[in-house]
């Protein structure tokens, strides 16, 4: 018995190949989910491209050029150029540059910090989580908009253009995330497997992070995923009516926002139907990622 | 079998002349109901209502009664996973009542728990291996991850896993693989008393037994202590050297096996007994069957628990609430008639 008990504690278990973790299981869901990964494939182009923006073309994007003003679209400049003479191509892959900047930013930042309220208002539950739900029903009672312009007014010189508006966007953003987080961790810590951490020796702070997120991630990605394509459209909104990022700075909203004009809504159609399609299309890509990321995490979906 | 018998013997024997290493005293689990606009505390459900015990070192303490009637709460009360309104938990000589945080951490390293349901008691989201080896992560910081690997190894070869379980998640695992899984986890850090909450209630008949088996080798491998909560009776019979029977948050009887089994003296627990199920046939036997349903532990009835449904209940019954009173050497009984 001795002798057996030996043998078999100094094999190294070798790694079979059929060991699928919960995760991996989703990753294979989600490849084959044709929309999705097609969605996919058209955001990380959308990305690439607006990010390498300043190395796919040398255009100065803030210099006016009355020689080229309001041109249609030619072998010269893609899709014509503005009022002001600029590329509508290249300021298309700029804008989408703040565009996503924007949308990312504000969604790590909102997701971030509704996933630590909610989570610790949830574990902790009873005084703890009354003070810290109160909280969060304060701000999710802020009319939004009124405060982003005010907001936007107050720190408006203190941080540079783009980052009030996210800045902005997140301190009122987060209350969403928070309550869902705190509904599915309360859920979730009624598992056994929360006592069992407890009973072997994990301090509070181990089995939020360790045992309760990993479970409720899935729910915190899809979230974030039409968090996403929210504060994307958010940004596009608020800088159409003018309180989003400054107007010099170009992004899809801002691009759209010169539509404004009956002359260029009439004549010059090149000026704001791509930045509406590029925008149309990747709020539909996100969504649909956002969808299949669901499906695949349901372990009751089978596609 | 004649071995077997013999050793359960001297187990027995053995254990008596040994020293406490649980003592509950007076022990109150009390559940606050809350209503009302400001959700005010308007009554409690008295979940555990004053139980007194104590379990002998090595030995096994069987714990049952129908569902709902505290089994499980006085199990998380003692290792601390749920806090007791009154009373005192001595473990080991120390009172483990009012301990909290860092210290409450630190102790319990010496007692652990085997959960009642294999499917929710596993993180769906960690390695067999990590969540062997997390307990001596968390009380042994300093040691190398081989060394606990080379551990866990250990365990899971000697609750009888699979040694390619390592790198598995417990998805992957039928219930009472699952379930060695739990008893490997619980047994990482050696503790002294394991509390095994109903361990093998969800699990097939011919995997119960397996699982038991596991648990008595592991006791005397590992000189372990356990209370076994369960509400079948013979899983219980089996397991258990001395037994605890409750009703409605209340100890009723506490007497070793076979006093328990051969001659039991409150109403309820003769009422038990009787129905359990007997293999032959040809064998008739007097079932005692109660009346109505269990009273709610939110309104408990007056005077004795049992007294509502008690065939053998008198007048005073539902006046006075008997105490837990050795009525023969080594057996308690809380129960009018033998006063």
């Amino acid at each position: 018995m001795e002798a057996l008990t030996e043998k078999n504690t100094n094999q190294t278990p070798s790694k079979p190949p059929k060991n699928m973790s919960p995760w991996a299981i989703a990753r294979r869901k989600f490849v084959r989910n044709k929309l999705a990964m097609t969605s996919s494939v058209f955001l990380l182009i959308v990305m690439i491209a607006s990010f390498l923006a300043p190395y796919i073309t040398t255009v100065d994007i803030s210099r006016v050029n009355l020689g080229q003003m309001s041109l249609p679209p030619s072998s010269e400049h893609w899709l014509g150029t503005d009022k002001s003479g600029r590329d509508v191509f290249v300021r298309l892959l700029y804008g989408g540059r703040v565009s996503l900047l924007v949308g990312l930013a504000c969604t790590f930042l909102i997701v971030v910090f509704g996933t630590i309220v909610g989570s610790i208002a949830g574990y902790f539950g009873g005084v703890v989580d009354s003070v810290l739900m109160r909280f969060t029903d304060f701000i999710l009672n802020f009319p939004f908009l009124v405060f982003v312009i005010v907001l936007n007014a107050i720190l408006f010189g203190h941080l540079s253009g783009v980052w009030v508006l996210i800045v902005v966007i997140s301190v009122l953003g987060w209350g969403g995330v928070a309550r869902l987080v705190r509904s599915k961790i309360l859920s979730e810590k009624e598992n056994e497997y929360i006592l069992a951490a407890i009973s072997i020796g994990c301090r509070p702070s181990k089995v939020i992070i360790k045992h309760l997120l990993p479970n409720v991630l899935s729910t915190i990605i899809v979230q974030a995923t039409i968090l996403f394509a929210t504060m994307i459209v958010a940004e596009s909104g608020l800088s159409y009516l003018g309180f989003g990022v400054p107007t010099e700075v170009p992004s899809w909203g801002n691009m759209l926002s010169t539509s404004r004009d009956p002359d260029v809504m009439q004549n010059m159609p090149w000026t704001w139907i791509p930045p509406a399609i590029v925008l149309t299309l990747t709020i539909l890509s996100i969504n649909f990622i956002g969808e299949g990321i669901k499906d695949a995490l349901n372990p009751k979906s089978y596609r | 079998m004649n071995i077997t018998i013999n050793n359960e013997n001297s187990m027995t024997a053995k254990t008596k002349s040994k020293k406490n290493l649980l003592e509950v005293k007076h022990l109150k689990t009390y559940y606050p109901v809350k209503g009302g606009f400001f959700r005010r505390t308007i009554g409690h459900v008295k979940a555990v209502d004053n139980v007194s015990f104590e379990i002998r070192k090595g030995e096994t303490f069987g714990l049952v009664g129908e569902s709902g009637c505290g089994k499980s709460t006085t199990g998380r009360t003692i290792l601390r996973l749920l806090s007791p309104t009154e009373g005192q938990i001595i473990f080991d000589g120390n009172d483990i009542t009012n301990l909290s945080g860092n210290k409450l951490r630190e102790a319990r390293k010496d007692f652990q728990m085997v959960f009642q349901d294999p499917y929710a008691s596993l993180n769906p989201m960690q390695m067999v291996g990590d969540i062997i080896g997390e307990p001596i992560k968390n009380f042994y910081p300093g040691k190398q991850k081989k060394e606990i690997k080379e551990e866990v190894m250990d365990l899971i070869f000697r609750v009888g896993l699979p040694s390619d379980a390592y790198y598995k998640y417990a998805h992957e695992f039928s219930g009472g693989q699952r379930q060695r899984i739990g008893i490997a986890r619980a047994l990482a850090l050696k503790p002294k008393l394991i509390v095994a909450d109903e361990p093998v209630s969800a699990l097939d008949v011919s995997v119960q037994s397996q699982v038991l088996n596991l648990l008595k080798e592991l006791q005397d491998e590992f000189d372990l202590t356990y209370l076994f909560i369960a509400h079948d009776l013979s899983v219980v019979k089996h397991m258990s050297d001395r037994i605890g029977v409750m009703y409605l948050g209340n100890l009723i009887e506490v007497a070793d096996k076979h006093s328990i089994y051969d001659e039991p003296l409150h109403p309820y627990t003769q009422a038990l007994i009787s129905a359990i199920p007997e293999p032959d046939p040809d064998r008739k036997k007097e079932r005692i069957v109660l009346q109505g349903d269990v009273p709610s532990p939110s309104n408990p009835p007056s005077g004795c628990p049992f007294h509502t449904r008690c065939p053998m209940a008198k007048e005073a019954c539902s006046e006075i609430k008997p105490k837990l009173k050795e009525v023969k050497p080594d057996h308690r009984v809380a129960c009018i008639l033998y006063d």
